[in-house]
């Protein structure tokens, strides 16, 4: 063990001390959370509702399509906008590739299934008669929206904590994307790789520690979340 | 479009001419995906058994750790067994850091929460008498097992496959304790990041892509008929 202590003891201090490079990666990994998420919200939970409330042909394939696309491997996402935002792709004039933009569009993209598919589950897991009723009763479609949302809010609020998780430990399409820049564009999963190659234990430890910290807090959230709403069976995976 | 037409074109024969370092790729990936899987559901499913089954104090307690480890990021995994695994650390004797043995165990340890995490989900998604039935009717621990495990049987093989779906989109922690050397312990997911790294990307990245892509689609596709066979299961799984 006598290697852990020794790095712990070279690493906590960065975090004490407020090492500004340390700062500027959580921030940056704030900003990505926070933006990625919130676009994906904006994106995602409208078509979450049409899948968990509408009633037109093709919807069990869109929500078969839509727990698929939970499954895509981030690097692969990550290739593909990469294929497409390359110098010469459809997207190359934009000069997206290696940039912040790059990374908050990917973060973005790999946190929707979260939020659509989610969102559509806990709005399928009501209670049968709920929705029906307020049907008979003369729910106009707002109406139903808002009541569905405000019954199944357990359910989508652990949607956008899943979608965070993700965001935060996410590291194959940041890294592509906005090509693991020092103090650019790098997040906090993406900056542990970046040091640990570089063989700088300390600080690979040091933000290490604070993504864990971060996580853990947001699985306190949820936690409480889960307590409160009497076993919401949400659960999140942190991405590589 | 045509850029990326010309990618698939360039990328297809690779993989319909084996090309021999795509090849070695993907039997390291099914070898980490099917070995670290193996391990993780020996180890796990004793401990998911346990937590589903059991009736002691703290069985919440170890509910919540379980969920709450699914969140565990792969790059902290990964610092953390590195640094055990590095010459000085605690099990440098065994001297696997960058090879891939020490992916297998990585990959073996982000697989594991999956079981452990998702076995009890399906045990108590059994109907509430059956089991207290088998209980008051005499059976033994073993017995009890035996048939929590063949009535839960859709729920474990979810989770396995879930763990399947991880071990091989995962990059983080294989990255980190493998050293991703070419053509010894890259799987298909991290060499599709190297690609990235080093050579802007030709077609290989794109050959490498396809495949990756396949075998998650084999993956879901699996899940898809278990599910379709028994009415609707809710686990997914997220790829890291």
């Amino acid at each position: 063990m006598h290697l852990i202590w020794e790095e712990l003891r070279l690493a906590l201090p960065l975090i004490w001390h407020g090492d500004p490079y340390l700062f500027s990666v959580i921030w940056f990994t704030l900003q990505v959370a926070a933006v990625a998420t919130l676009i994906a919200t904006a994106i995602g939970l409208p078509i979450g509702l049409a899948l968990g409330l509408g009633r037109f042909p093709g919807r069990a394939l869109l929500r078969g399509l839509a727990n698929a696309s939970l499954a895509l491997p981030p690097v692969l996402v990550g290739a593909v906008l990469y294929l497409l935002m390359t110098v010469e792709a459809p997207l190359g004039p934009l000069r997206l590739i290696w940039t912040r933009q790059a990374v908050f569009i990917g973060q973005t993209i790999l946190a929707l299934p979260f939020i659509v598919a989610l969102s559509a589950a806990a709005i399928q897991g009501l209670p049968e008669g709920l929705l029906s009723q307020a049907r008979l009763l003369g729910a106009g479609r707002l109406q139903l929206c808002t009541l569905a949302l405000r019954e199944a809010r357990i359910g989508v609020i652990a949607a956008v904590i899943a979608a965070l998780g993700t965001s935060l430990s996410e590291v194959a399409a940041v890294t592509i994307l906005g090509g693991n820049i020092y103090g650019y564009d790098q997040t906090l999963a993406s900056a542990t790789l970046f040091e640990v190659n570089g063989a700088h234990y300390p600080d690979a430890v040091a933000i290490a520690i604070v993504l864990t910290v971060m996580i853990l807090v947001l699985m306190c959230g949820l936690g409480v979340l889960q307590q409160q709403g009497g076993g919401i069976r949400m659960r999140f995976r942190s991405a590589t | 479009m045509t850029y990326v037409w010309d990618q698939l074109r360039a990328a297809i024969p690779l993989i319909t001419h084996h090309n021999a370092y795509v090849m070695h790729l993907l039997w390291v990936s099914v070898r980490v995906a099917l070995i670290s899987t193996s391990a993780a559901l020996v180890i796990g499913l004793p401990i998911g058994l346990t937590i589903g089954l059991g009736r002691f104090r703290g069985r919440r307690a170890l509910q919540i750790l379980a969920n709450a480890s699914l969140a565990l990021p792969p790059v902290v995994v990964g610092v953390g067994l590195l640094l055990l695994l590095l010459p000085q650390g605690a099990l440098g004797s065994l001297r696997i850091e960058f090879t891939l043995r020490a992916v297998y165990v990585a990959q073996a340890i982000l697989a594991l929460p999956y079981i452990v995490a998702l076995t009890p989900a399906a045990i108590q998604a059994l109907p509430p008498g059956l089991l207290a039935q088998a209980r008051a009717l005499g059976a033994g621990r073993v017995q009890l097992s035996v048939l929590a495990l063949r009535e839960a049987k859709v729920g474990v093989i979810a989770a396995v496959i879930a763990a399947l779906g991880a071990t091989i989109s995962e990059i983080g922690a294989v990255v980190i304790v493998g050293g991703s050397f070419q053509g010894s312990d890259e799987t298909l997911a991290s060499a599709l990041m190297d690609q990235f790294n080093y050579t802007g990307h030709d077609p290989l990245a794109t050959a490498i892509a396809l495949l990756l892509l396949a075998l998650i689609l084999v993956l879901a596709g699996v899940l898809t008929v278990i599910q379709q066979r028994t009415g609707g299961i809710q686990l997914r799984f997220r790829t890291a």
